[in-house]
């Protein structure tokens, strides 16, 4: 399946996931650690959050952003049309901080509104720009662990973690579950449409409301279809998967701890 | 053009910026790094008794039969697919059901909290929406206080004998406003505007307000259809799920 195809024309977010996983299937740096990769993103991502200095948010994107484009084979595009949503999040989010509303005209700038003024001040705007760029900055890192980090291989790290048995079988029956009925999904999609479904706003409605019904009652039958699959092949209560083995090499280590070391100087403007 | 010709033209530019991209906006998710590490982990410590809660539910389920992994799991990936589908829409946007309601009418708000939280982790792993740091405030407003609403609405409702349509809706709907509400507090608190938190509320609530609304009556309204659908066709099993006694 053409790259373009994944993410690009599939405005359903569920072929984004599927996406995502494609592109962590697929990257070169798909042989290290799982656990090593989990944990640097997550302690850059800590770092990016503690140390929260615009010149430390904007070199965690660029150098991040670099690796998803390098590293996880991601097209420029492909990485844009990712990102599109946290970013419609965080202009919301951070034009909420740079303005303000009051009942007396206040602020740098204002205009009045019919009940009140909405003001700006230079400051709110510096804090709202650099929490944009602060969280602009972990969003790459999530996506860093997320285009290179399968998500079977994140529920491994997490049982590797002592996250209750209970709770990391769930989701790792979840997540193939999720795969399955986005392909049901699609079929009862292409079924609705091709007897046009999708004719008006009201026929769309009736026709989303049918398919969500449906892919319950669907997935349903699965389950129950899928638990006796399980218990023929010998199931008893605990999953055990075959894991390759991928040692962490000294460099990679070293080079999380120059990163690190990066980080802090530009924090402290050395 | 005048001066102030030219700062309203260019307010106006902001305005219809802001308005151009918020149909694009998914369910209320906060992104990862919008709050200070400290409120990330007060709120996780807050999910945490109803997380607990539902582990224990979820492990009650399981001691009664062992097939309920498969129900649950397959539950689970539901409310995953349902709140990735893109729903129908006039003006063409993109938005997203949360799910939550339906999936609190259906399989109980505790259990809805657990799953809520793989379908969150999912969600952040697999599309990155949402967060790892902000999974304790994602999971408090989505799958705690959403869920928890909408099944107390949707009881209180069948209690006083309101016709059972009615009772989903109002009980999707209003879940879905919580939703917003809560991730709209929560926001407010981690950062407050100089006349205070109720001010920063309601600025972060008129922000969200053009999606929001509109989005909270057509989930509602959604998941009437999908409910009137598993009623007529899927009798066992809504009986298997414990929605009809």
């Amino acid at each position: 399946m053409k790259k373009r195809r994944l993410l690009g024309h599939q405005h359903t977010h569920f072929y984004k996931a599927a996406g995502i996983d494609y592109y962590a299937c697929q990257s070169r740096i798909r042989h290290w650690n799982g656990c090593y990769k989990v944990c640097a993103a997550v302690w850059i991502l800590i770092l990016c959050l503690i140390l929260d200095h615009p010149w430390v948010s904007a070199f965690v994107i660029l150098t991040v952003g670099a690796i998803n484009l390098i590293g996880n084979g991601v097209s420029f595009w492909e990485y844009l049309s990712l990102i599109k949503v946290p970013i419609a999040f965080l202009v919301m989010g951070c034009g909420a901080i740079a303005f303000g509303i009051s009942p007396d005209p206040k602020g740098d700038w204002y205009i009045r509104l019919p009940w009140f003024f909405l003001y700006f001040t230079v400051e709110a705007f510096i804090q709202a720009a650099e929490l944009f760029l602060k969280a602009m900055g972990a969003i790459s890192v999530l996506y860093l662990m997320a285009l290179s980090t399968p998500a079977s291989e994140i529920v491994m790290v997490m049982r590797k973690m002592h996250m209750p048995k209970l709770l990391t079988e769930l989701m790792y029956m979840m997540y193939r579950f999720i795969f399955i009925l986005t392909e049901v999904h699609s079929n009862l999609k292409t079924a609705a449409i091709s007897r046009l479904g999708d004719a008006d706003f009201r026929t769309s409605c009736v026709t989303f409301g049918k398919i969500g019904a449906n892919l319950l009652i669907l997935s349903l039958k699965k389950a129950n279809t899928y638990y006796d699959a399980m218990v023929s092949r010998g199931y008893d209560g605990e999953f055990f998967f075959w894991e390759e083995e991928k040692p962490v090499r000294i460099w990679q280590i070293l080079s999380l701890g120059l990163y690190t070391v990066v980080l802090i100087c530009l924090e402290r403007n050395l | 053009m005048t001066r102030g010709q030219k700062r309203l033209w260019l307010a106006s530019i902001a305005i219809a910026m802001v308005f151009a991209v918020a149909p694009s906006a998914n369910a209320m998710h906060i992104m990862e790094g919008y709050l200070p590490l400290g409120f990330c982990v007060a709120w996780g410590v807050i999910s945490l008794p109803f997380l607990v809660k539902g582990f224990f539910s979820i492990q009650k389920k399981l001691q009664e039969n062992r097939k309920n992994i498969t129900i649950l799991a397959m539950s689970g990936a539901f409310i995953f697919v349902i709140s990735s589908l893109k729903i129908p829409s006039v003006t063409g946007s993109c938005s997203h059901m949360t799910g939550t309601g339906l999936g609190a009418i259906l399989f109980g708000p505790s259990a809805v909290g657990i799953l809520g939280m793989g379908v969150l982790i999912f969600q952040a792993v697999l599309l990155a929406h949402g967060g790892l740091t902000t999974l304790g405030s994602n999971i408090f407003s989505m799958a705690i206080a959403g869920p928890f609403l909408s099944y107390g609405i949707y009881k209180l409702c069948k209690n006083i004998k309101i016709n059972r349509r009615i009772c989903v809706f109002l009980a999707a709907a209003a879940g879905d406003l919580l939703t917003y509400c809560v991730t709209s507090f929560q926001l407010a608190i981690a950062y407050p505007s100089p006349e205070g938190v109720l001010s920063s509320v309601v600025k972060f609530l008129g922000v969200f307000a053009p999606t929001q609304l509109p989005l909270a009556v057509v989930e509602g309204f959604l998941t009437v259809v999908i409910m009137i659908t598993l009623e007529n066709y899927a009798q066992p099993e809504l009986r298997n799920v414990g929605y009809l006694d």
